[in-house]
């Protein structure tokens, strides 16, 4: 660092730590980002402008010919009923998703903030669910929800808790609802659950033995101490929470099999843009969901995230 | 990166001998137990499920320990074996669609993203600022804001049912958070090492080669890894891009064989487990550069 900071303009502080290049490495440096522009620059930036401009923008394969619409996308969705129910819907969804998740996490973090034996393997088999497809999850899934073999059913009819055997999904809109939400929550908790036992790593095991020596129990340390600390974390598990549930869509696809008793507001899009082939449709919703989705995330941020010191 | 190095450490004593057992000792072994339980239940019911016939599986009570294994699902599904029928089948391709396009994917996603990263975290150049939360703000970018259009383009390229097409936007999807990863192993590298190679006479690219990738080995694990699984997972994506069996993934395969109500459950058990077999072997043995990667790109 000495070396460098002593170059002008070189040593404002260790996030700009730079080395020194040769004459004729100009260029260097732009090859190297390059490719990474490229691709940032045709998949993701290029497709999200064509999105916001093809939202007011009329294309209906089975009405052309494309024209302006002005707003006339944003009215047709919000005219539509089914696409209203897929908002109530993707609200509910976060809601369990989020409250869900992020609850279990920071219970599993607690659970495994201390050391004990084996306590590696079962970090290590904790996080199976989140390394797995969530279609594959809705498929294994909707053999346990199953209503005449499946093993839910079977259970808690022999616990006594139901006395016969009930359709989970399809019937009622927050059972549906509920019995998809867990299948999500059981991918991203471990996410949720990792991102807590970062915090909690990182709290100073002085501040537990300060508050021992004071009397405090352990709810006390818990309430006073971790909770407040591990706000970063659960922070960023509540927007991971947030973005994968308002995008919910392979569980559902998979569980609720194009009925509209679960729809989502992604499951929605797919089926106005694949299915009826109205693309200015699916622009429109595209577009609310993307504006939805950073909005809320920032927000998020902004609520919980506090900066914290020891 | 410290935390986590000792949090994935198996084993050892409990921090403090009083507070860490106690009288709430058997509390968190219940508590365990039910995160055990909870997290490996359905793997375990769909690997049941799939050693059984299709009249076990349909008992009551449920067979809770498959007795004797059947394989006829497996076989089925592979296309071989007697009950080999035209309701099944196909996974086999369909795995190796899913290899190709998550292991092309990986690749050159590690490839752009460790080279651009470094440019990034140790280079100086104009507009090194502007670009750099450019690739970053695309992190937050909903499947939502890109979807319809990347379709529209691959179709216009004539890249749909094609793996490359599949493998480029998986690639465009992963590269921010692998740029991002390897940015903050990058960052947390001393630049003291890099500084005398410089003072020595050694030019960007062969410190770049042969003193900074070797240290970041590790990182380039959890950003491969990471991307991987990624890939193994998508669905909405290759369900627009992929019409034909050929470059169909699993996901797709599977999906398509539970909405078809005729293929018995014992059989898509089967193919789930082989879809749940490559990410269920990687967390095992790889777990610890999970843990690190997701930290790594998301704290900060």
């Amino acid at each position: 660092m000495s070396a460098l900071s002593r170059l002008p303009g070189r040593g404002r502080a260790v996030k700009s730590q730079t080395i020194r290049r040769g004459a004729g490495e100009t260029a260097l440096p732009y090859a190297m980002v390059a490719p990474l522009l490229v691709f940032i620059g045709a998949l993701a930036l290029y497709p999200t402008v064509k999105t916001a401009y093809g939202a007011f923008v009329h294309n209906d394969a089975l009405d052309p010919p494309n024209h302006f619409a002005g707003f006339g996308n944003f009215q047709d969705v919000f005219n539509n009923s089914q696409v209203r129910d897929s908002l109530l819907n993707t609200g509910i969804y976060v809601i369990f998703g989020v409250v869900l998740s992020v609850g279990l996490g920071v219970f599993f973090g607690l659970l495994l903030q201390r050391k004990f034996r084996g306590r590696g393997i079962v970090l290590a088999l904790m996080v199976l669910p989140w390394a797995l497809p969530g279609v594959v999850e809705g498929v294994i899934w909707s053999w346990i929800y199953d209503p005449t073999f499946g093993v839910l059913n079977s259970a808690l009819k022999t616990v006594g808790v139901i006395h016969n055997y009930q359709l989970w999904i399809g019937t009622h809109q927050l059972e549906t609802i509920f019995f998809i939400s867990l299948v999500q929550v059981w991918q991203i908790t471990p996410l949720a659950a990792i991102l807590v036992l970062a915090s909690l790593q990182s709290i100073p095991s002085e501040l537990y033995e300060a508050a021992d020596v004071d009397g405090a129990n352990g709810w006390q340390s818990i309430k006073r101490i971790t909770l407040p600390l591990i706000r970063p974390g659960i922070a960023i598990a509540v927007v991971e929470g947030l973005v994968m549930s308002l995008n919910i869509f392979d569980q559902v696809y998979v569980l609720n099999a194009g009925a509209t008793t679960g729809s989502s507001l992604m499951s929605e899009t797919y089926q106005i843009t694949f299915g009826n082939l109205n693309f200015g449709d699916g622009y429109a919703l595209s577009l609310l969901a993307t504006v939805t989705t950073i909005a809320l995330s920032l927000l998020a941020v902004k609520i919980i995230y506090r900066k914290v010191e020891y | 990166m410290g935390a986590t190095a000792e949090l994935t450490r198996s084993g050892r004593r409990a921090r403090s001998g009083r507070a860490g057992r106690g009288r709430y000792g058997w509390l968190r072994g219940v508590g365990i137990g039910a995160l055990l339980l909870w997290s490996l239940f359905p793997v375990y019911w769909a690997l049941n499920t799939s050693l059984q016939t299709n009249a076990q599986a349909q008992g009551s009570p449920p067979t809770w320990f498959p007795t004797h294994f059947v394989f006829s699902n497996y076989e089925a599904i592979f296309g071989v074996g007697p009950s080999s029928a035209s309701t099944a089948g196909g996974v086999g391709q369909a795995l190796l669609n899913s290899s190709i396009e998550s292991l092309g994917a990986t690749i050159l996603t590690l490839v752009i993203a460790v080279v651009g990263a470094y440019a990034f975290a140790r280079l100086r150049f104009r507009l090194r600022g502007f670009l750099f939360y450019i690739v970053l703000a695309t992190l937050t970018l909903p499947v939502y804001a890109t979807l319809i259009p990347i379709y529209a383009i691959l179709t216009n390229l004539h890249l749909v049912n094609t793996y490359v097409g599949i493998i480029f936007v998986y690639t465009s999807g992963f590269l921010p958070l692998a740029m991002w990863i390897m940015y903050n192993m990058f960052q947390a590298l001393p630049a003291s090492i890099e500084e005398a190679a410089a003072i020595d006479g050694a030019t960007t690219l062969q410190i770049f080669r042969r003193i900074v990738l070797p240290i970041v080995r590790p990182g380039m694990a959890a950003a491969a890894i990471i991307t991987f699984l990624f890939g193994w997972g998508q669905f909405i994506f290759p369900l627009v891009l992929s019409s034909t069996n050929s470059t169909q993934p699993l996901t797709v395969a599977l999906s398509a064989l539970a909405g078809r109500h005729v293929v018995p459950y014992t059989m898509i058990n089967a193919g789930a487990i082989v879809a749940i077999g490559v990410p269920a072997v990687i967390v095992f043995f790889l777990n610890r550069f999970i843990v690190d990667g997701i930290v790594a790109g998301s704290v900060k």
